[in-house]
């Protein structure tokens, strides 16, 4: 084994940030699930006293992850991509179906949701593709491939249906940009995102006249150049048509509850006692907390119960309430701080493998953390991810920790490789 | 090489960069949301945490006029079980218990409830019905049950209290007295609980409370911000006995007949006060109910009671007196080609008013009617408008139906119109309104009001008392109303209604058979009536009118008022005269007569000195037991429930005041 073969040094930062939101994480779902009933303090019952069984387990995971020899993860990362994916085919099978959605194994009292798992499954799975001497990301047979991994999952994950666990997987373009994917893959990502919310936004039949008009004016400013139309009018109409099927897949394909979500986002629709009333509470919870908050355990939102899920994916209204201005920036610090370290670790890797891993870690802590607060004060339209380290809920919790642990187990051992 | 790697790390700081930006418009965001529109949001808060409680008013009850409760709101209790909250020693201890003194009190085997608990253990059952509907006694018993007592988060015992409207006396005067609308409970729209209900409902308080934690509310301040008020309570001039009697005639009549509808109103003849209301519809089932209030909000055609209203016209007009002779001819006679007959088969010839009007001969009113009025009928139309009769009578009870008298240059008028007019067609009125005309008769031309209410109470403080209404002050001369009292008299005594006299008491009053749906196709086979009988008793003094008006009898037993009415207003008129004790008035209380006051002095001696003793209670029902012991000036312990097995003093000790005496109940 690793340990007295060779010099392992952890990166105690990642651990100490690690430490800190996990800590502070449970001090707000005490707070959010803090009830008056007469249940004594240690009852098992309670929602914090579980996620502290959650948390005390995962240091012994961590320890776990951090005895196996770092080459393991990359001999065996294969296998456990396969045996994530099959867990989460045999979800169609064992499933049991929690509040609306498949995504959970019950085993006598304790639900597992292998979707959580398969991130780190799939990072693995990814670095050690990208990593292999034989792939070029260049090639468009192995960027095909490179997509094909990160997509199957997502595929599973989405008819449970789990639209928002799905979405992370968006996030593994950026391992793929650091590696060589050419720059176009992003700026196509941003701009059919930036056609999509337009398109939203104003109608296709504006987003449509826009393209023509910014077509034409680029046309004329360089028809010195001799420009191909073909090429100028091929852009337009696919922007065109882009614009008129995502009009389509909005109003037809779409339930009215997605709808619903992303039109109060744009502004289209008030509703506050409706669909938007989620966030409309947790903005009022995290609105009322002002510079310093109302301190631990005397947020009267927190406490009365107004945010629905605020133990969950909401905890981060806690956050805002209760610890105010100055505490919600220390946590967004906090994870600003262990994505950035996760990013620096990621970039003096010494071998790919460990490299493309550091980079899927940071860019899913990233995902998860940008859309979960942008729900929670409205900036985004509500996609139900929790908020890594924070949000209550074991397979959560035990994700994140083996997903950042290997990482940290295979910085670790940077040392030994050189 | 370099520029390799410059590329690269222009990727990272581009990733970095993607994410710092991000990061920075989060921050953005809370400011935006803690300080641009921070005032908001914790305007927000504050209402979201603080809210106005309701607290209900309680309703004022509904009394009859010797002050009975009609209408009252009790609590009433459901017990639900959460089996989940119950832990397991607890639920394995108390089970069993449980469930035999649930077995004892509602009957059901003990095994039942044991089951039923069982499952709804095995199911995460949280709210389980265990009882409805139990009183405020009942509540108490069962919340002291094994398992229950322990409380609602130990013994997961859930009480839920509702407010539900009783009426004491049952179905009786239901419409009347009016309930709740059964889609949109709290809310009253009909009947007395309807007209009354601004008063009855009283004002709700309010309480600002603020929330502490799921479903836990904390008062703001020690004061409720609005107290609220109760609502008074409406004493009616409903008398049970009188409603009672109305109800069960009524009734009886309706279902040997099988009519369709019908109603009884009881009027007190001086006073106005309507002493009984009933009205019975007929349910699919062919049983009778309360079905809707016919007594006020059901106007027409009346038929022969408003030939009474013809005659006075007349009479009144001087146009003729009670011995004019009027030619009925054969039985049947034409108007303006259109022909009138009268129910006896050869007719009656030549007779006078008075008589046409005992027969109740059509054609006798009408020519009558016709030859006086034919050339000025408005005259005739302009009396009859003078009475009220065309207007509502205008009670605060809703649907009061609307009264049509027509007259010349109306749609419905026509040369027919006079001469049907006379025997009661072409015009209509509700059933009260003619009760309220025959009133008039009774009280010897004064016509009042009709009125339901004596008085609003707020506790036992008048609020309001209402006085007797008087609409016309006479409706017609000392002679007229003279007249038709004897006619009326001479009815019941001759005329149509001659099978109802009684030797024993007199009654006055006017049948009344009219043909109803007489447009439809199908009526000559199927032949439908509205029978009635309107009047008042005794014939002279009169105390109380009354009309009875039965809609659709079964023809194959009878359709004529003095079969079908009659005999419902005969059986009130004897009822409240022979039966009920309530009309022997005595006019003072105070015992004058020395005799009677010695009685009753042995009376009270005997009484003191048979008590002087303990009596003997057991086997005595264990509440019966304790009164009669605290009367006696006893301090009663009671163990146990049900009928007395033990005593601990026992019967014939000399009895001392507050001697504590302990009961054992099984």
């Amino acid at each position: 084994m690793a340990f007295g073969k060779s010099i392992v040094r952890f990166d105690w930062i990642t651990i100490v940030l690690f430490l800190a939101l996990v800590a502070i994480g449970w001090m707000n779902i005490y707070s959010a699930s803090l009830s008056d009933s007469t249940a004594g303090f240690f009852d098992m019952n309670q929602i914090y006293i579980k996620q502290l069984v959650w948390i005390g387990l995962s240091i012994v995971l961590i320890i776990f992850i951090l005895a196996l020899d770092a080459k393991f993860y990359e001999r065996f990362a294969s296998i456990i991509y396969i045996v994530s994916l099959l867990s989460l085919i045999g979800l169609f099978v064992f499933g049991k179906n929690i509040s609306g959605a498949t995504s959970w194994y019950v085993f006598g009292g304790v639900s597992l949701q292998p979707s959580e798992f398969a991130k780190a499954a799939t990072a693995l799975a990814l670095a050690k593709y990208v990593s292999d001497i034989q792939t070029n990301m260049n090639e468009f047979r192995h960027q095909l491939f490179a997509f094909l991994i990160i997509a199957l999952p997502a595929l599973f994950i989405v008819p449970q249906p789990d639209p928002g666990s799905a979405l992370v997987y968006a996030a593994f373009v950026f391992p793929l940009y650091r590696e060589g994917l050419h720059f176009v893959y992003l700026l196509l990502g941003f701009f059919a995102a930036a056609l999509f919310v337009s398109t939203l936004a104003f109608g296709a039949i504006w987003v449509m006249l826009a393209v023509l008009l910014a077509t034409v004016l680029v046309f004329l400013k360089n028809r010195k150049r001799r420009p191909n139309l073909l090429k100028y009018a091929t852009i337009a109409i696919a922007c065109i048509g882009f614009a008129f099927s995502v009009s389509y897949i909005f109003n037809n394909v779409f339930e009215q509850r997605h709808r619903d979500r992303f039109n109060i986002v744009l502004g289209k629709e008030v509703d506050a006692k409706g669909i938007g009333y989620n966030t409309n509470q947790s903005e009022i919870a995290i609105g009322s907390g002002g510079w310093f908050g109302k301190g631990w355990t005397q947020g009267t939102q927190t406490k009365g119960n107004f945010v629905p899920e605020q133990h969950t994916d909401y905890i981060f209204s806690t956050v805002g309430e209760e610890w105010g201005f100055a505490g919600s920036l220390v946590v967004v610090a906090l994870f600003v701080g262990l994505i950035l370290r996760t990013l620096v670790l990621a970039e003096r890797q010494k071998n790919q493998f460990s490299r493309v891993y550091g980079y899927s870690v940071a860019a899913i802590l990233f995902l998860h953390f940008f859309v979960n607060v942008g729900m929670v004060t409205g900036l985004f339209p509500t996609v139900g991810i929790p908020l890594p380290f924070f949000s209550y809920g074991g397979s959560g919790l035990w994700g994140f920790t083996i997903l950042l642990f290997i990482f940290v187990r295979l910085d670790g051992s940077n040392y030994y490789y050189t | 090489m370099a520029g390799a790697e410059k590329n690269i790390l222009n990727r990272l700081y581009f990733v970095a960069g993607c994410m710092f930006i991000f990061a920075i418009l989060i921050a953005l965001k809370l400011v935006d949301i803690q300080f641009l529109e921070g005032d908001k949001y914790r305007e927000l808060a504050q209402k979201n945490t603080t809210r106005n409680f309701v607290i209900p008013a309680n309703r004022g009850n509904v009394y009859a006029d010797d002050g009975s409760l009609l209408a009252t709101s009790v609590p009433k209790y459901d017990i639900r079980f959460d089996a989940m909250t119950v832990s397991p020693e607890n639920f394995k201890e108390h089970l069993v218990p449980l469930s035999k003194e649930l077995s004892d009190m509602f009957g059901r085997p003990a095994s039942y409830y044991q089951n039923v608990f069982r499952k709804a253990r095995a199911n995460k059952n949280r709210y389980l019905l265990v009882v409805k509907n139990l009183g405020y006694s009942d509540y108490i018993r069962v919340k002291s049950m094994p398992l229950f007592k322990l409380g609602p988060y130990k013994g997961g015992i859930i009480v839920e209290q509702r407010t539900i409207r009783e009426h004491p006396i049952g179905k009786i005067a239901e419409r009347m007295v009016g309930n709740e609308d059964r889609n949109n409970p709290g809310y009253y729209a009909v009947g007395l609980e309807g007209a009354f209900n601004k008063e009855l409902r009283g004002k709700e308080g309010h309480r600002l409370k603020q929330k502490i934690a799921k479903g836990q509310w904390k008062p703001v301040y020690d004061d409720n911000e609005v107290e609220p008020q109760d609502g008074y309570d409406v004493i009616s001039t409903i008398n049970v006995n009188i409603q009672d009697i109305a109800h069960h005639a009524l009734l009886k009549q309706m279902e040997h007949y099988e009519a369709e509808h019908g109603s009884v109103i009881v009027m007190d003849v001086k006073t106005g006060e309507i002493k009984a209301v009933s009205n019975l519809g007929r349910a699919k089932n062919g049983g009778y109910y309360e079905k809707l209030n016919y007594a006020v909000g059901e106007s027409h055609e009346p038929g022969s009671t408003f030939k009474v209203m013809a005659m006075m016209v007349a009479l009144e007009d001087k146009v003729i007196d009670t011995a004019t002779i009027v030619d009925t001819k054969q039985g049947s006679k034409a108007f303006y080609g259109r022909r009138i007959n009268d129910s006896r088969r050869g007719g009656y010839g030549e007779i006078s008013a008075a008589k046409a009007l005992e027969v109740s001969s059509n054609i006798g009113l009408a020519s009558l009617i016709d030859d006086n009025y034919k050339d000025d009928p408005k005259k005739f139309t302009d009396r009859i408008k003078s009475w009220k009769l065309n207007d509502r009578i205008g009670i605060p009870i809703k649907g009061e139906g609307r009264p049509i008298i027509p007259e010349p240059g109306d749609e419905i008028w026509s040369r027919n119109a006079l001469p049907s007019m006379a025997y009661g067609y072409n015009l209509q009125l509700t059933p009260l309104q003619t009760l309220t005309f025959y009133n008039a008769i009774a009280n010897n031309g004064t016509m009042v009001k009709p009125r339901f209410i004596k008085e609003i109470r707020a506790w036992n403080k008048p609020v309001e008392h209402f006085e007797t209404e008087v609409m016309i002050d006479k409706i017609a001369s000392e002679k007229t109303i003279n007249e038709i009292q004897a006619i009326l008299e001479n009815i019941v005594k001759r005329g149509t209604g001659k099978s109802l006299y009684s030797d024993y008491f007199s009654m006055a009053g006017k049948t009344g058979t009219a043909r109803t749906e007489y447009g439809e196709k199908d009526w000559s086979q199927n032949r439908r009536y509205i029978s009635s009988f309107a009047g008042y008793f005794p014939a002279v003094n009169p105390k109380y009118s009354c009309i009875v008006v039965i809609h659709k009898p079964s023809t194959k037993k009878g359709y004529y008022g003095a079969d079908v009415t009659g005999p419902v207003f005969k059986r009130i008129a004897q009822k409240i005269f022979t039966d009920s004790p309530l009309i022997a008035e005595v006019s003072s209380i105070n015992a004058q007569d020395p005799s009677v006051a010695k009685d009753f002095e042995t009376y009270y001696k005997k009484v003191q000195t048979r008590y002087q003793k303990i009596p003997n209670v057991t086997g005595m029902a264990g509440m019966d037991a304790v009164s009669l012991l605290e009367n006696l000036g006893l301090k009663v312990r009671v163990i146990g429930n049900g009928t007395v097995k033990e005593q601990s003093i026992k019967s014939g000790i000399p009895l001392e005041k507050g001697q504590q005496i302990t009961l054992n109940l099984s």
